[in-house]
């Protein structure tokens, strides 16, 4: 089974990431933020998040084992598709404006 | 760094490799061994007892085609409707009816339950085993899909059909707006049907983690228990929040607690995200069965092998994770802010990356090998042309301003009715016609097939193709009637016409498969010359699927080469010999033999557990809510007795699967398929109270509602309270750790102390839940642990009556591990609960 | 093919008669968003083309071509280009699109079962009130401030821009803009109960603004 959870780990840590920005951004618009869109404050905390869920994937990636079998570099596709979809997913933190 | 395969290897040297051939024996003796211990009762009564999977899945696919049909005729009165402007045809009460059931039927009714039944009645025949793991559960999913059914229809025969769409967008759905019972049919009637949704998800997991054949790798088994094990995975997660919704909205319309209500500090928007939560997700359950059909009917069409069986295998799971991170794209339009709709509309671009992949995987395979048009290859082509034009409407769907003007729009409709029967439809008709000979024994008669597939794809796309159209020019969904539009007209004329020409499609669709069951000549084995296991048995496929279990020798090989070898004993646990129904399990990862399961026999014990959750429901809807709790004691005595009927008894002896290989019975397994299921159902359950708990942070943040009324009780008697019920459940939780007799007695009083302080709490000290939705939450959160808490006395005293029993041994533990499992579970989801109350008390 | 783009031909025909086609934009903003769904739709056809084609070449002999070029080529690049492309395209025109702080002329469309009550500032600041007919000014971007009497309902104009819900508890904005004077079709988009489908409305749009509406009405 630990193989199993192993599989998972790299989407599993998209969804974490894409679920506390998603909330932090609801957050913050709920709270902070008036009409004139987020302060830019709120908005490098959106960014320094995302960053910081990006680089989580190195040590979760070097963490896992290698090798040539689909066993062996299943996990490690898990770690691609999740890197990826943080990627794609959270980069509108960068230049989308407006709560 | 450790090699990852160790990790099974290390836990045992088991004998995958070295499971020797059992001596053949006759087969026909095997068979008729096999057949009185495997086979259904006689006649009717037969029908109301049997447990067996080949059974049971045929008839949740012949009754999904039923609804199918139903679901039908309902699209046909819609369209007769639109046909004209003035649409005299239908008055606007019964109009709003039927397109609500139309939408309901087909997906809860119709597409769910197919997939289900495909699964049920496959997967154990593919993987190489016996039946599912938990066969009364498979009988009670399907008696809960049927009843629940009835109730939906029944209601539409009255008149008093759910009628505010099949999203039940609140407050349109409220008690105010819409009195009466029909939201409540919806919601009850939903409810009830995903009962068996919970339970399939439960067992699918549990027979492709733990009943594929033995060396069979999960990374080596058939890609539909890729796919299926995605689908189950999602339905577990998936399913909850709509439950959780369902049961919230039912409460607000029964007791007035007004989670939804936005005068009293709820959320109409709650609903939206609970009910998207699990509809985007729905989409992909739908769709990962019949891709999982496509990966294993396209190779054999082209007389070769699937291309990129692992690039598959990881499209599978990015689009299980992906598609949990779309369901916003359905809101577009309810005024949340670009960065967050950016956010969605990112993952419902991105998710098209996966559906590429496999879309070219299997156009690879087509070129790689030498495409053969049979019947199957034909639904298989309109699936390509379909599904991929409903993908691409799909992607224009996700670019947010594009979405304005689209949304809501006949568009819509287009676009799901080609991803629907692109990428449903038109696989399950392509695993239909290939799989009949299986179901059948018989061979089809040529060229009726054939023609119901181009009447079929004619009128689908002449139906669908110009309705796009329909949407951009600006006809929105739902209407009954347009007057002002004449330039409507030509179009929704055109798409009725063909329409018509569609159910013929489909009728004869019918047609050829009833002739193939009555008149269809005998079929010889294997007919499409195939690969996998689900064809290495005689035709039709007898109830006990194989006469010995193939083990690693067999699965390399073509099914025609298995099937004398299988059928004559040689594999492993050949015959009946001890007049009960067995099959291996096996380990999740690498398929090592683990223990032998012994299962239950034919029953009508899941008839009358589902029936009385029937009345349960009934009494609900009349309103009678006193005497629906009441209702629920037999359910509660019917779940023991269930429990109680697979006591240890009997033989309980290691077992000979084969010349020198014993394994344990269930018994004394380690690890039993019992509790990897309620490993499973606790997945489901986590989610449950996680989307409660989404609930009461959404309903505090997000929503600009008047304020909570000051909470009347905070006072030190209630944070006592709290306290006590915390401790005493981290106590039930660690003596559960434990063993013997008192413990579980024990187990017992603590939790009933829990209950009866939770309950002074709720009584004396709780605020009004019909006041405030935080309240109400509040209080729906303590219903949750107070109805954990009743099962984890329960279950205590289940084990306390097994010790009395003697059944509990140092070899077998009885119920005791699913009460400590479930001990943890609760007492954690009440701690959370209680942390959360305090947080939001001292904030 | 044939066959499709001779119905675009007539819708766009249609679309000018009645003025509830999204096709007929009348306004910068729908004229961003049909540009947006042509691109689309040239696009999607290019990839339908693609497909068939690549189908009907399967049906020959068995061509050895392995296998990356299909799952990464095929599947992994080409559609990550084409979707990163086009998602950059949503959230530049989402973007232009936005409501935002530039002082737009500001009216208020409240929804019930089953009418729209719209109001407007007159020239002397009060607000003047008007049924299933929204007075906006042409030429100026324009914000709706959008709320709900009793259930979910949809303010959708389609030949100026699209739609937001009318939600019961909250007050949505969306951006509309007439590039001409004269009358615009609107309709409820979401399912509200039993009169939904007569729930529509016009927009005057006024050369002069505010409007006098006696004049107006003569």
């Amino acid at each position: 089974m630990r193989w199993l959870f192993l599989t998972l780990a790299g989407p599993t840590l998209w969804a974490v990431m894409f679920s506390i920005v998603y909330a932090l951004h609801g957050v913050v618009c709920a709270g902070v933020a008036g009409p004139e869109g987020l302060g830019l404050g709120a908005r490098w905390m959106l960014i320094v998040v995302w960053v910081l869920g990006l680089a989580a994937f190195v040590p979760l990636y070097r963490a896992l084992p290698h090798g040539g079998e689909l066993t062996h570099y299943l996990p490690r596709l898990g770690v691609w598709i999740g890197l990826a979809a943080t990627a794609f997913t959270l980069f509108p933190v960068v230049f989308v404006t407006s709560c | 760094m450790t090699d990852i395969t160790s990790f099974d290897a290390a836990e045992d040297r088991a004998t995958t490799n070295s499971i020797p051939r059992n001596p053949p024996q006759r087969a026909l003796h095997l068979h008729r061994e096999l057949g009185r211990v495997w086979a259904n009762d006689k006649g009717f009564w037969g029908q109301i007892t049997a447990v067996s999977h080949t059974t049971l899945g045929l008839r949740f696919m012949a009754t999904a085609f039923v609804f199918f049909a139903i679901g039908g005729i309902l699209s046909m009165l819609i369209r007769a409707q639109l046909a004209t402007h003035q649409g005299a045809f239908l008055d606007t009460e019964i109009y709003n009816q039927i397109f609500t059931m139309h939408g309901s039927i087909m997906m809860f009714l119709f597409a769910i339950p197919m997939l289900e039944g495909l699964a049920i009645w496959l997967l154990p025949k593919m993987l190489g085993t016996r039946d599912m793991a938990f066969p009364r559960l498979t009988s009670l999913g399907y008696w809960c899909y049927l009843f629940g059914g009835l109730i939906m229809l029944t209601a539409l025969l009255f008149g008093v059909a759910p009628r505010d769409g099949w999203f039940m967008y609140t407050p349109l759905a409220s008690a105010v707006h819409s009195p009466g019972i029909n939201a409540d049919v919806w919601l009850l009637g939903v409810t009830f049907v995903e009962i068996s949704a919970i339970a399939a998800a439960v067992e699918i997991t549990v027979t492709i983690l733990r009943q594929r054949a033995p060396g069979m790798k999960l990374t080596e088994m058939p890609l539909f228990a890729w796919y299926m094990l995605g689908t189950s995975a999602m339905m577990l997660v998936g399913f909850p929040p709509l439950i959780a919704g369902s049961v919230l909205l039912e409460l607000e319309r029964a007791f007035g607690w007004p989670f939804f209500d936005p005068t009293r500090g709820g959320d109409p928007l709650l609903w939206q995200h609970l009910f998207w939560l699990f509809g985007h997700p729905e989409v992909y359950i739908i769709f990962l069965p019949a891709a999982g059909v496509m990966s294993m009917i396209i190779p054999v069409m082209c007389r070769t092998k699937i291309l990129g069986y692992g690039a598959i295998v990881a499209a599978v799971l990015g689009l299980v994770f992906l598609s949990f991170g779309l369901w916003v794209h359905h809101m577009f339009t309810v005024g949340i802010p670009h960065m967050a709709l950016a956010f969605f509309s990112a993952a419902s671009v991105l998710v098209a990356v996966p559906t590429a992949v496999q879309v070219f995987a299997w156009i690879g395979t087509m070129w790689k090998g030498q495409p053969q048009l049979h019947l199957p290859m034909y639904h298989i082509l309109g699936f390509f042309l379909t599904f991929v034009m409903g993908g691409l409407t799909g992607v224009m769907l996700a670019i947010v301003p594009f979405n304005w003007q689209a949304h809501d729009t006949a568009f819509v409709t287009a676009h799901l009715h080609y991803v629907l029967i692109g990428g449903f439809v038109f696989p399950m008709m392509a695993a239909v016609t290939y799989w009949m000979p299986l179901i059948t024994g018989r061979r089809r008669i040529k060229g009726l097939g054939e023609t119901a597939f181009w009447v079929i794809v004619v009128g689908f796309h002449g139906t669908f193709f110009i309705m796009h159209l329909t949407g951009l020019m600006g006809m929105p969904r739902r209407i009954d009637i347009y007057p002002d539009n004449p330039e409507w007209v030509w179009l929704n004329l055109t798409s009725s016409i063909f329409s018509f020409v569609l159910t013929i499609g489909f009728a004869m669709f019918a047609l050829d498969l009833l002739l193939q069951i009555f008149l269809g000549k005998r079929e010889s084995r294997d007919p499409w010359e195939a690969p996998t296991l689900d064809w290495a048995m005689p035709l039709p496929s007898p109830n006990y699927n194989y006469a010995s279990l193939p083990t690693l020798r067999d699965l390399d090989k073509p099914a025609r080469d298995v099937i004398l070898p299988l059928a004559r004993g040689e594999g492993a646990l050949p015959g009946a010999p001890r007049g009960r129904r067995e099959f291996l399990v096996t380990r999740a990862i690498n398929a090592e033999p683990d223990h032998v399961a012994i299962l239950p026999g034919n029953t009508a014990l899941p008839l009358v557990l589902s029936a009385s959750i029937g009345v349960f429901v009934l009494l609900m809807l009349a309103s009678l809510y006193l005497l629906a709790a009441f209702a629920l004691l037999p359910v509660a005595a019917l779940i023991w007795v269930w429990v109680r009927a697979m006591a240890p008894s009997g033989d309980l002896r290691p077992i000979e699967i084969a010349p020198g290989t014993s394994l344990p019975v269930h018994h004394h397994a380690r690890q039993s398929l019992a509790q990897s299921g309620l490993n499973a159902l606790l997945v489901a359950d986590g989610t449950l109270f996680a989307s409660l708990i989404f609930g009461l942070a959404f309903l505090s943040v997000v929503t600009q509602g008047p304020a909570a009324p000051p909470a009347g009780a905070h006072t030190m008697a209630s944070l006592v309270a709290l306290g006590v019920i915390g401790v005493v459940m981290m106590i039930a939780a660690w003596i559960a750790t434990g063993v013997g007799r008192g413990t579980a007695q024990l187990g017992v009083v603590l939790n009933i102390v829990a209950l009866v302080v939770l309950t002074w709490l709720a009584l004396t000290q709780m605020d009004d839940p019909t006041v405030h939705a935080r309240d109400a939450l509040r209080a729906a959160v303590a219903g949750y642990v107070a109805l954990h808490v009743i099962v984890a006395a329960g279950m205590a005293a289940f084990v306390a009556d097994q010790y009395r029993r003697g059944e509990i041994t140092a070899q077998i533990h009885g119920g005791y591990p699913g009460w400590r499992k479930w001990q943890s579970f609760t007492t954690a989801t009440t701690l959370i609960a209680i942390a959360i109350l305090l947080a939001q008390v001292f904030a | 093919m044939r066959g499709a783009s001779a119905f675009i031909a007539f819708a766009l025909l249609a679309g000018c008669d009645t003025g509830l086609s999204t096709l007929a934009p009348a306004g910068p903003v729908a004229a961003d968003i049909a540009w947006l769904w042509w691109v689309m739709l040239a696009g999607a056809t290019l990839i339908t083309v693609l497909m068939v084609v690549l189908l009907v070449v399967a049906f020959g002999r068995p061509k050895d071509t392995g296998s990356r070029v299909w799952t990464h080529g095929m599947g992994l690049w080409f559609s990550l280009t084409v979707l990163t492309a086009l998602l950059a395209a949503g959230l530049w025109v989402g973007e232009r699109i936005q409501p935002r702080d530039d002082d737009a002329v500001v009216v208020r469309a409240h929804a019930f079962q089953w009418g729209w009550e719209f109001s407007h500032e007159a020239a002397d600041g009060t607000a003047v009130e008007s049924n299933d007919l929204l007075h906006i000014p042409v030429g100026v971007p324009v914000d709706v401030l959008i709320t709900s009497e009793d259930v979910i309902h949809s303010f959708w104009v389609p030949r100026l821009a699209g739609k937001m819900d009318a939600i019961p508890g909250r007050t949505n904005r969306t951006r509309i803009q007439a590039d001409e004077a004269g009358e615009y079709d609107g309709l409820c988009a979401e399912f509200c109960g039993l009169n939904h489908a007569g729930m529509r409305f016009s927009v005057q749009a006024h050369a002069n603004w505010p409007p006098d509406l006696n004049e107006a009405e003569q």
